[in-house]
C-alpha cells in the first residue's frame, strides 16, 4: 500500500494566530490522562488549537489525518503504525504483515502486539487522530476502544472530530481519563475576536463593532475569518458590518459570496474547479484545469497569502488541501453552477494513475462514471490487497444491477472483494449472478478469462475451508480458462492447487504445481506467492525424506523474506527447526522454532504457531525437561481447541501421551490413546506395560501409518521385536530403517525410542550393521537420563550404587567391553576397572555377568 | 398487522421530513438538498422539506448538514396519510 505522507503531516502553526492560553493550560494539566477529545462542528479551529498545543507542550507528537477510506481497518492501522514509526524507527515493523491477512477485523492478537510495540516507545508522546468523524466503521471504533482501554501510560491520544466518536466516553469521563474541548470552549470571546481581527486580519474596529461581529458569528472562527477577509476588500467596513450583522443569511453562504466576488475571475475559476480534489499540488491542478491562462504556482501562493483557506500538507509546500468547510462550499457552488464535472474527475484520475496513486485514480474514475477505467484500476494492480477492499465494495454496490449484468467481470470482482473482506456468505450469490449474466454470451477470449476468474474465486474459498477436492476441481478449471497473460491470478491458483495436492498426499503432483508456481511468480515478481510456493516445495521434499534439499528450499525462503523477516517465512523457520531436530542439533532447532513462533503469531487463522509449539515441546522433552514440555503442550492444546485447528490435535495428543507414559501414569495414557484413536500411542502404552508382543500386533494393523510413515513404524517395530526377545528379526528391521534414514542423516527418529533402542543399536553395531552410522546415533544417547526410576530398589543394597556406577553397570548390560565403556564415558581403563570392583562389592558378586543378573533381581536394571 | 410489519411497510415508501436549520439559505442550495423545498422563516431559520427514502438516507442528510457547519435546530417527520 503506498503511503501518502501528507496524511501524516503535523499541521504547522499559522504565522499569525490568536493564542488561547486558558485552553492550552487545561490540556497541559491533563496530558497525563488517556485522552483529549476535541469535539465541535466544522470551522471551530479544532486543528489549529491542537497544533498550537503540540508546539507548546514539548511532547513528541505524531499526527494522522483520517479520511473515509480509513474505515478499512487495514488502511487505518497501516497509517497508525507508520505514524508511530515517526516517533521510533521500525517500531511495529513486523505488524505490517499481520495486516496483509485477508481479514477485516483486527484481532485481539494484533491489538495486543500493537500495544506491546507501543510500550517500547520510552518517552511520553501524543497521538493525534484528526477528522475522526470520517470513521463510522464499527471495527475501527472497537479496535480503538480496545487500544484506549489498555493503552500504556506514556501515550496520550487526541481525537479531533465533528461528532462524538463511537467510544465509551461516559466511562472515560467517569474515570476522569479524558479532557474535553467542545464548541463552547472553542468559541472566541469578544476579547479574542478583537485580537483575531487585529493580529490575523489587520483591521482595527471599535468595541461596538467587535461585539456586533462576535454576536453575529457567535465566536465561530471560520465566520470571523471570512468576515475579516471580506472587510479587507471593503472600503467601508462600518457599512459591511451593519449589513452583515443585520442579515439573516447563513453566515458562510453570505460571506463566501462576498469573498468570491472580490476575487478576480481566474481565481474564482481556479477555486471552483479544484474543489473536486481532496488534496492537490501544482501539477495535479494543471492537469485538471488545462488552462494556460491560470498560473498555478502563483495562484497557490496568492491563496495562501490571502488566507483563502488553503492548508499546506507538507513543509515543502507541495501539497495543499482546502479547509474542509470551505472546500465543501466551493463544491456545492460548482454543482449549483450546473457545470459538468465528470471530465474533471477523469483528468484527475489520469494524473493519479500516471503518478502511481492507484486508489485515488480509482476514486476519481468512479466519480467520472468511467466504468472501464474504474474496473481496470480496481483489479489491474491488485488494489484489493492493499487496504482498499471497502472502497471497491462500496463502488460495486452503488452500481445498478443492469450495469453489472452488462459486465459480468464486475460480478466476479464483487465476489472476490467480498471474499477478501471475509463476507463469505454472499460470495456464491455474486458468482451466480455472473453466471446468469454470461449465459448466451459467446465464449470469446475475454469471457473465458471471466470464467477462469470465477473458478479461481471458488478455489480460494474452498481452500480456506480445507475442501481439497473442490480446490483441485476449481483450480484446474481456472488454469484451463484464465488468460495466459493473467499471470497474477494464475500464480496464486497454481500455488493453491499444489497446496491441495499436498494435503491429499499427492506428493508428485504437489511438487509439480509448486515448481510451476515458483517460476511464474518469479516471472511476475510476486514475492509473496514465491515464498509460499518454495515453502510448499520444501515441505514436500521433507515428506519425501529429502531433508538436505528441503533445507536449501527453506533457506531460500528466508533469503526472500528479508530482514526483519516477513511473517510468511514462519513455515520455513518451522521446517528448518524440524530438520535440525532430526539431526539432533537441538539448540539450532530451538532457535529456529522460536523465530518461527514469533512470526506465526502474526498470521490470523493459520495453525502454524500451534505446530511451532508442538515442536518446541518435543525439543524440551529431548533436552530432558518433561515439565516444561507438558506446559508448552497444554498451551498448544488450548490454542488448537480455541481456534478449531483439528489438524494439529493428533500430534498434540501423541506427544502428550509420551509424556504421561514417561511420568508413569499408564492408565491415563491408555485412556487418552483409546479416546483419540491413536494406534501408535496405544502401542506405546502396551510397550510401557511390558506387553511388547501385544504392541507389535497392534502395529501390524496400523496400515495407514505403515503407508504414510514407513520409517517411524519400522523403528518402533524393531524396538518391540527386540523387547520380545526376537533379536535377529529386530536387527533385520532396524537395518532396513537405518538404510532409509542414513541418506538424510536421521538421528532422533532412533534416539527418541529410548533405552531399548540404545541396547538394540549396540548389539547391531557389535554385529557389524552399519557401524559408523550406528556409532553416530549411539553418541546421542545420554546415558544417565535413561533411568527414569533410579531410586526404586537401590534401598535393598546396604550401600546404594552411585550414578556413575549405575551408568557403567548399564553399559556392561549392553555387552560393552571395559575398553568400550572407557571410550564412551571418557574414562581411563583403570578407572573403569576400579568402578567395576566397587559395583561387584556392593552387589556381592565376582563377575560382570553375575553383576547384571543380581542387578536384575534387585530391579536396579530393567 | 403487527407493529413491526407496519413500520417495515412504512420504511419502504418515502416519508416527508422537515428539517430546521439556523440561517437563511439561498435557492441555489436546491441542488445540494435534492428534492427538498427551501423555505426561509423570519427568525433567521430555514425549513427544508422533502421526501426521505429510509433511515440511512436521513442520516446521510444530517451528515451533510453537519459538514456544512449548519446549526441544526430540529428534525420532524410529517405524517403523510
Amino acid at each position: 500500500m503506498p503511503i501518502l505522507t501528507t496524511k501524516l503531516y503535523t499541521p504547522s502553526l499559522q504565522p499569525k494566530f490568536v493564542q488561547r492560553p486558558h485552553l492550552i493550560e487545561r490540556m497541559n494539566e491533563n496530558a497525563h490522562k488517556k485522552m483529549t477529545l476535541v469535539s465541535a462542528p466544522a470551522g471551530f479551529g479544532k486543528t489549529s488549537l491542537i497544533s498550537e498545543w503540540i508546539a507548546e507542550c514539548m511532547l513528541p507528537a505524531t499526527w494522522v489525518s483520517l479520511d473515509e477510506w480509513d474505515n478499512d481497518p487495514t488502511r487505518f492501522f497501516t497509517y497508525l503504525l507508520t505514524s508511530l514509526q515517526k516517533l521510533k524507527k521500525h517500531v511495529g515493523e513486523g505488524l505490517f504483515d499481520m495486516l496483509q491477512s485477508p481479514q477485516t477485523t483486527p484481532s485481539e492478537m494484533f491489538l495486543t502486539s500493537l500495544l506491546n510495540e507501543i510500550t517500547t516507545i520510552e518517552d511520553p508522546f501524543v497521538l493525534v487522530l484528526d477528522d475522526y468523524h470520517m470513521i463510522d466503521s464499527k471495527q475501527v471504533n472497537n479496535a480503538l476502544s480496545f487500544l484506549i482501554d489498555h493503552q500504556p501510560p506514556q501515550m496520550h491520544v487526541v481525537i479531533i472530530t465533528r461528532e462524538d466518536p463511537g467510544l465509551s466516553l461516559t466511562r472515560l469521563r467517569a474515570q476522569a481519563q479524558m479532557t474535553e474541548v467542545r464548541a463552547s470552549d472553542l468559541r472566541f470571546s469578544s476579547n479574542e475576536v478583537k485580537q483575531f481581527l487585529d493580529i490575523v486580519i489587520g483591521v482595527e474596529l471599535t468595541n461596538e463593532e467587535v461585539a456586533a461581529l462576535a454576536s453575529r458569528t457567535e465566536g465561530w472562527v471560520t465566520g470571523l475569518q471570512l468576515a475579516g477577509i471580506s472587510m479587507q476588500g471593503h472600503k467601508d467596513t462600518k457599512r459591511f458590518i451593519e449589513t452583515f450583522t443585520g442579515s439573516h443569511h447563513f453566515i458562510l453562504d453570505y460571506l463566501l459570496e462576498e469573498v468570491l466576488q472580490q476575487q478576480p475571475e481566474t481565481i474564482q475559476s481556479f477555486l471552483l474547479t479544484t474543489s473536486i480534489l481532496d488534496r492537490f499540488n501544482g501539477p495535479l491542478c494543471e492537469a485538471v484545469l488545462r488552462d494556460d491562462a491560470i498560473p498555478v504556482q502563483e495562484t497557490l501562493r496568492y491563496l495562501e497569502r490571502s488566507n483563502l483557506f488553503i492548508v499546506p500538507l507538507d513543509t515543502e509546500r507541495n501539497w495543499y488541501r482546502y479547509h474542509h468547510l470551505f472546500g465543501e462550499l466551493l463544491k456545492q457552488r460548482l454543482n449549483a453552477s450546473g457545470k459538468q464535472v465528470t471530465h474533471l474527475h477523469k483528468r484527475a484520475s489520469e494524473w493519479y494513475e500516471q503518478n502511481g496513486l492507484e486508489l485515488e485514480a480509482f476514486y476519481h474514475a468512479t466519480l467520472a462514471n468511467d466504468l472501464e477505467r474504474s474496473e481496470r484500476l480496481a483489479e489491474g494492480n491488485s488494489l484489493l490487497f492493499r487496504g482498499a477492499v471497502t472502497p471497491v465494495i462500496n463502488w460495486l454496490s452503488s452500481l445498478p444491477e443492469a450495469i453489472l449484468n452488462q459486465r459480468p467481470s464486475l460480478w466476479v470482482m464483487y465476489a472476490y472483494a467480498l471474499m477478501i473482506a471475509g463476507q463469505n456468505s454472499s460470495v456464491e450469490q455474486k458468482l451466480h449472478s455472473a453466471e446468469m449474466a454470461l449465459e448466451g454470451e459467446p465464449l470469446n477470449e475475454k469471457n473465458r478469462d471471466v470464467v477462469g476468474r470465477m473458478a479461481s474465486v471458488r478455489a480460494i474459498a474452498a481452500a480456506s475451508q480445507y475442501q481439497t477436492d473442490q480446490v483441485i476441481t476449481e483450480s484446474s478449471r481456472a488454469l484451463e480458462y484464465l488468460d495466459e497473460n493473467n499471470l497474477y491470478v494464475r500464480t496464486v491458483i497454481t500455488w493453491t492447487l499444489g497446496y491441495a495436492y499436498r494435503m491429499q498426499g499427492e506428493a508428485l503432483k504437489a511438487r509439480k504445481s509448486f515448481q510451476e508456481a515458483i517460476s511464474t511468480s518469479q516471472a511476475s515478481g510476486n514475492d509473496f506467492v514465491q515464498m509460499l510456493a518454495i515453502t510448499g516445495l520444501g515441505q514436500t521434499q521433507e515428506e519425501a525424506n529429502e531433508l538436505y534439499l528441503a533445507e536449501e528450499s527453506y533457506k531460500q525462503v528466508l533469503h526472500l523474506a528479508g530482514e526483519p523477516p516477513k511473517a510468511t517465512a514462519c513455515e520455513a523457520y518451522l521446517g528448518l527447526a524440524r530438520l535440525h531436530y532430526e539431526w539432533n542439533d537441538l539448540d539450532a532447532a530451538e532457535s529456529y522454532v522460536k523465530k518461527g513462533v514469533n512470526l506465526a503469531r502474526q498470521i490470523e487463522g493459520v495453525d502454524s504457531f500451534v505446530a511451532c509449539e508442538i515442536l518446541l515441546a518435543r525439543i524440551q522433552l529431548a533436552k530432558g525437561s518433561p515439565e516444561e514440555a507438558a506446559s508448552i503442550l497444554n498451551d498448544a492444546l488450548r490454542s488448537a481447541r480455541k481456534h478449531d485447528f483439528t489438524y494439529q490435535l493428533p500430534k498434540i495428543f501423541e506427544l502428550k501421551i509420551m509424556i504421561i507414559i514417561h511420568n508413569g501414569n499408564l492408565q491415563e495414557a491408555e485412556r487418552l490413546a483409546q479416546a483419540e484413536k491413536l494406534l501408535m500411542s496405544e502401542a506405546r502404552v502396551y510397550q510401557a506395560k511390558g506387553h511388547s508382543s501385544k504392541a507389535l500386533q497392534l502395529l501390524e494393523e496400523a496400515a495407514f501409518q505403515i503407508e504414510t510413515e514407513p520409517l517411524r513404524v519400522k523403528v518402533l517395530q524393531a524396538v518391540l521385536l527386540y523387547e520380545c526377545e526376537k533379536k535377529e528379526q529386530a536387527i533385520q528391521v532396524l537395518h532396513q530403517a537405518l538404510i532409509l534414514a542414513e541418506p538424510f542423516g536421521g538421528i532422533r527418529t532412533f534416539t527418541d525410542e529410548g533405552p531399548s533402542m540404545q541396547r538394540l543399536l549396540t548389539e547391531a553395531s557389535a554385529q557389524g550393521v552399519m557401524p559408523n552410522y550406528v556409532e553416530k546415533i549411539l553418541d546421542t544417547f545420554s546415558v544417565g537420563k535413561m533411568f527414569t526410576h533410579p531410586t526404586t530398589s537401590s534401598k535393598t543394597l546396604v550401600e546404594p550404587l552411585s550414578e556413575r556406577e549405575l551408568e557403567i553397570l548399564t553399559l556392561i548390560d549392553y555387552g560393552l567391553s571395559n575398553k568400550q565403556i572407557g571410550e564412551r564415558l571418557y574414562l581411563a581403563l583403570s578407572t573403569v576397572k576400579g568402578h567395576n570392583r566397587n559395583i561387584f562389592d556392593k552387589l556381592g558378586v565376582k563377575r560382570r555377568t553375575e553383576a547384571v543378573a543380581r542387578a536384575r533381581e534387585l530391579k536396579i536394571l530393567s | 398487522m403487527t407493529e413491526e410489519q407496519n413500520s417495515l411497510k412504512e420504511d419502504q415508501r418515502d416519508t416527508i421530513y422537515q428539517i430546521r436549520v439556523k440561517g437563511h439559505l439561498g435557492s441555489e442550495w436546491i441542488n445540494y438538498f435534492h428534492g427538498f423545498t427551501i423555505h426561509c422563516r423570519e427568525a433567521g431559520e430555514t425549513v427544508l422539506t422533502g421526501p426521505v427514502m429510509d433511515q440511512a438516507e436521513l442520516h446521510g442528510l444530517i451528515r451533510r448538514i453537519r459538514d456544512l457547519g449548519l446549526p441544526l435546530i430540529s428534525i420532524m417527520r410529517k405524517d403523510n396519510k
